[in-house]
This record gives C-alpha cells, sequence and structure tokens, in this order.
C-alpha cells in the first residue's frame, strides 16, 4: 500500500499525444460497469485538484511543455500513473524523432527542473484492459499484492 | 408530483436492472480465450537466433552482445503483445499468456532477461555464436559440422587458402 495515498484517489486524466485507445479504456473503468468509484476514485477537470496524474500517450514534443506545466500543478504527493506501452516505454513510438518515449524520459527532464514527483506506477498493455488499471488502483489501495517481477535467466 | 415520483420510477428501474458492476478484483477478471497477454520465454528451448527480435515492431524484445554473453532483454513496458515472436520462432521458446495484471511501481520488474554464453572459434579464439545455436545447426544439417567451430572470417579464410593451393599448389 501506498502511504502517500491513504485516502480517496483523485484523478486527472493527462493525454500527452496517445491514440485515445487508453483514454477510452479509461473512461470505460469509470462507467458503471467497472466502476473505479468502488475505491474512491473521481476523475477531475484540473489538475490542481488532483493526487494522481493519469498519463497516457508517449509524450510528444509539442505536449511536453503543457505536461510539465500540469504536473507542476498538481499538489504534493502527486503520483503518476503512466498507462499503456507509449505511457511506460514509448512504446512502438520509443525512438521516432517527435516523441521523448515514455514517462522515465519526462522523469529525466522533471528532475532537470526540480519539480518533484513522489512515485510513479507503470501498467504496461496496449491498450490497457479497463481491469488492468482496476489493478494498478488496488495495488496502490493494498488490496492485491504485485503479481509481475524481474527475471534472469539463464539458457544452460 | 410526476416530479417527486421520478426518484421513485429510477429505484424501481434499477430494481428491474439488477446490478451490473464486476467485483474485479475480487473476482476472476473478463478473459475471453483468444486475449493477448505478455509472453513468456522459455530458456532452456531458446538458441538466441534473434528471429523475435527482427520481428519484434516496438524493439521489445531485444540483443545486447558482449564479448562474453548474448542476453535477450524482454522488457513488457514497451510490448505491444502482437504475438509475433510466437509466430516467427524456430524452437517454439516463447509462449503466450493471457496475463495482463502487470502493474508495478518499479520498472525494473518489467525487464526479463535470458542469458547465453557464446562460443569462442577454434582457430582465432573470438566468440561468434551461442552455444545453443550451434547445437541446433549441427542437429539440422549434419553437414556443416566440420566448419560449425570456426568464426564465419575463419571459415572465408580457410575457403580462400584452400582454393589458392588447388589452384597454384602452394599457399
Amino acid at each position: 500500500m501506498n502511504s502517500l495515498l491513504k485516502k480517496s484517489i483523485w484523478v486527472f486524466h493527462l493525454n500527452t499525444g496517445s491514440c485515445n485507445a487508453c483514454d477510452i479504456e479509461i473512461l470505460d473503468a469509470l462507467t458503471p460497469f467497472h466502476d473505479a468509484e468502488r475505491f474512491g476514485v473521481k476523475l477531475v477537470g484540473s489538475p490542481r485538484h488532483a493526487d494522481v496524474i493519469l498519463l497516457t500517450g508517449p509524450i510528444t514534443i509539442e505536449t511536453l511543455p503543457k505536461v510539465i506545466n500540469a504536473i507542476e500543478a498538481a499538489p504534493r504527493p502527486r503520483i503518476i500513473v503512466a498507462l499503456g506501452s507509449c505511457g511506460v516505454g514509448g512504446g512502438i513510438w520509443h525512438d521516432t524523432y517527435s516523441t521523448i518515449g515514455g514517462v522515465r524520459s519526462l522523469k529525466k527532464i522533471l528532475d532537470e527542473k526540480g519539480i518533484q514527483v513522489d512515485g510513479i506506477y507503470y501498467v504496461p498493455g496496449c491498450p490497457i484492459r479497463p481491469e488492468a488499471l482496476l489493478y494498478a488502483i488496488a495495488l496502490i489501495k493494498g488490496l492485491v499484492s504485485k503479481k509481475v517481477k524481474g527475471e534472469i535467466k539463464y539458457a544452460e | 408530483m410526476s416530479k417527486l415520483l421520478k426518484p421513485v420510477k429510477l429505484v424501481v428501474i434499477a430494481g428491474e436492472a439488477g446490478r451490473v458492476t464486476r467485483k474485479y478484483p475480487f473476482e476472476e477478471p473478463l478473459v475471453t480465450p483468444d486475449f493477448r497477454g505478455k509472453i513468456e520465454i522459455n530458456a532452456s528451448k531458446c538458441i538466441g537466433c534473434g528471429a523475435c527480435v527482427n520481428a519484434c515492431p516496438p524493439n521489445a524484445l531485444q540483443l545486447i552482445e558482449d564479448k562474453e554473453k548474448l542476453v535477450l532483454r524482454y522488457f513488457i513496458g514497451r510490448c505491444i503483445f502482437c504475438w509475433r515472436c510466437i509466430d516467427v520462432c524456430p524452437t517454439g521458446a516463447i509462449k503466450g499468456t493471457r496475463e495482463f495484471e502487470l502493474a508495478t511501481d518499479d520498472i525494473s520488474d518489467l525487464y526479463t532477461h535470458v542469458v547465453h554464453s557464446r562460443k569462442a572459434c577454434a582457430s582465432c579464439g573470438n566468440t561468434y555464436a551461442t552455444e545453443k545455436i550451434i547445437r541446433y545447426v549441427a542437429e539440422h544439417a549434419s553437414l556443416s559440422e566440420e566448419y560449425l567451430d570456426k568464426c564465419p572470417d575463419c571459415r572465408k579464410r580457410n575457403f580462400i587458402k584452400a582454393l589458392s593451393r588447388r589452384r597454384s599448389g602452394f599457399e
């Protein structure tokens, strides 16, 4: 469980140049069928009200200054949840000229500017299933345990 | 009057529809049999040929070469779950799963490494291919066995030497 997010998680949906598939899945997770509001998740219209920023897309050069402004506007403690293959590692756009390639490059840029981020969660998927987002929220809430683990295998 | 009764009507409709919300983290997710999730690499079958690396559209599978080792790295955070690697794998080492619950707070959880050792050339000593791919080739093409323990450069050099010996009689 994340010690910084003990109360209801209010999320701000930040599209940084994604193809809208992950965005549709976020909205799907908020509908009564999956109902993320069971965990206190509320979609807010301004980063100033948000605890968590749901970041989709590979962060294009065009959106980068706006993304930095939005993240700076969120109050501390601020958590970023990077959604989809694009958000986590740049996805299929990881080495193109017009994107910076995911949240890890963004973290470096934010560190250079002195904007602190208190935690980053990674949710891979292309696009993410609504359940994957609910799983990430449950992980933040401490309801489920982490399933994926890094491995080093030796081919004898 | 109808304005006052509106909530009552809504309650009636909601009662007829019943509960639609899934209890997801506390019950099984709705995953169809043809859903594509994360891949799993069987290290004992993998030969390190790099066919999956060529097929991977977002370079989620990468080969990292060293003098001694060759590492196949799978980064889930960039994978688009197209399963092309499964189609091209010559030994069937890559298997698809329905796993999609991949959320984590640590990026190192998303990496899988498969470490291969590379074989040194018998004549010059440089490493040139993984030991398992050489074994695989020996199984499938028995005629090539006498060249297998030499690197491609040494093979070329030996061929030219043999050719010149045949033509002129001396090296």
